[in-house]
């Protein structure tokens, strides 16, 4: 089929992008981890029972995991709370602060969305390990 | 600290920041590196230096099995789960962020507990619900001694080692530190 001559190309449609909030926990928590300092994540009780079901199943290769992450996404906006445990010597502010601007860039970077990052250190683990 | 107001000195009437932040340096006199309490006060402070800056560069080594993990994981969240009056506030600049006041307390009883001639029984933080641009903690602690080790510079140095140990492995500024020797132990 040719376009007749004299007319407009069909306008491209319209692409929304939608990125579910398990995603962006998944996303959330990988970028976490990765901050030098942070010793784990600590999940929920829910996402801890998840997870020992699913090592006794012998899963493999699962999803990312999100546990320790939670997130909702709110317009463009990605609400974002973690929980962490630190490991003694570094200052849980400044890796706190590290870790929002961490979890942050990789959001925006993968997801477009912004974050807001809420951070909580359940624990210091005294010596690592 | 801006908050600071005078306050007791080591036995041998010098300031304990003031040797505090000389050893750390570097830089201790010849009456700091012949006077027991000076030298105290700088062991305390070589000592969380130490800890603050070894322990960063330190990997931690990953747990047995996925199965302990999860296993520590569940018996972790059972134990604590976190509500807001357990927690304190970090001084964020890029977002929320807070601090298990439990887990704040145990960072300032281990640091305590490396201390020559002391041992920490319980910590206390407390910290004022929102005043505004800087929010300051309070500390309670309770010690024991070694019997001999002199009572009138244990003060100054548990102070000096939880305002530092505040400000560097926690990065919660304290405006107060009580202290209660409760009790004396004979031995080395």
């Amino acid at each position: 089929m040719s376009t007749p001559a004299g007319s407009t190309p069909p306008p491209t449609p319209p692409v929304r992008l939608h990125v579910a909030d398990v995603v962006v926990a998944r996303i959330a928590a990988a970028a976490a981890r990765a901050v030098p300092g942070v010793a784990a994540l600590r999940p929920d009780l829910g996402q801890a029972l998840l997870g020992l079901a699913g090592s006794l199943l012998g899963e493999q290769g699962g999803p990312l995991s999100a546990a320790g992450a939670a997130a909702t996404v709110d317009g463009d906006v990605a609400r974002i709370s973690l929980t962490l445990v630190t490991t003694l010597g570094h200052n849980c502010r400044d890796l706190a602060a590290a870790v929002q601007r961490a979890v942050g860039a990789q959001i925006r970077t993968e997801t477009g969305l912004g974050a807001v990052v809420t951070v909580t250190v359940a624990d210091v683990a005294l010596s690592p390990g | 600290m801006e908050i600071e107001e005078r306050i007791e000195p080591l036995a041998c009437g010098r300031d304990a920041a003031e040797v505090w932040d000389a050893a750390v340096a570097g830089r201790l006199d010849e009456h700091a590196r012949s006077c027991p309490h000076c030298g105290a006060a700088a062991a305390d402070a070589l000592r969380l230096d130490g800890v603050v800056h070894r322990l960063a560069d330190e990997r931690p080594v990953p747990p047995a099995s996925v199965l302990d993990r999860v296993m520590n994981a569940v018996a972790d969240t059972v134990i604590a789960e976190l509500r807001p009056q357990d927690l304190l506030v970090l001084d964020s600049p890029a977002g929320p962020a807070r601090l298990s006041r439990a887990a704040a307390a145990r960072v300032i009883r281990h640091v305590v507990d490396g201390m020559d001639g002391m041992r920490a029984r319980s910590c206390r933080i407390e910290q004022d619900p929102d005043t505004g641009e800087r929010t300051t903690a309070q500390v309670a602690i309770t010690v024991t001694a070694r019997f001999g080790v002199d009572l009138a510079s244990v003060t100054a140095r548990v102070r000096q080692m939880v305002l530092a140990a505040g400000e560097q492995a926690l990065g919660v500024p304290v405006s107060r530190v009580d202290i209660t020797v409760v009790d004396l132990w004979e031995g080395p």
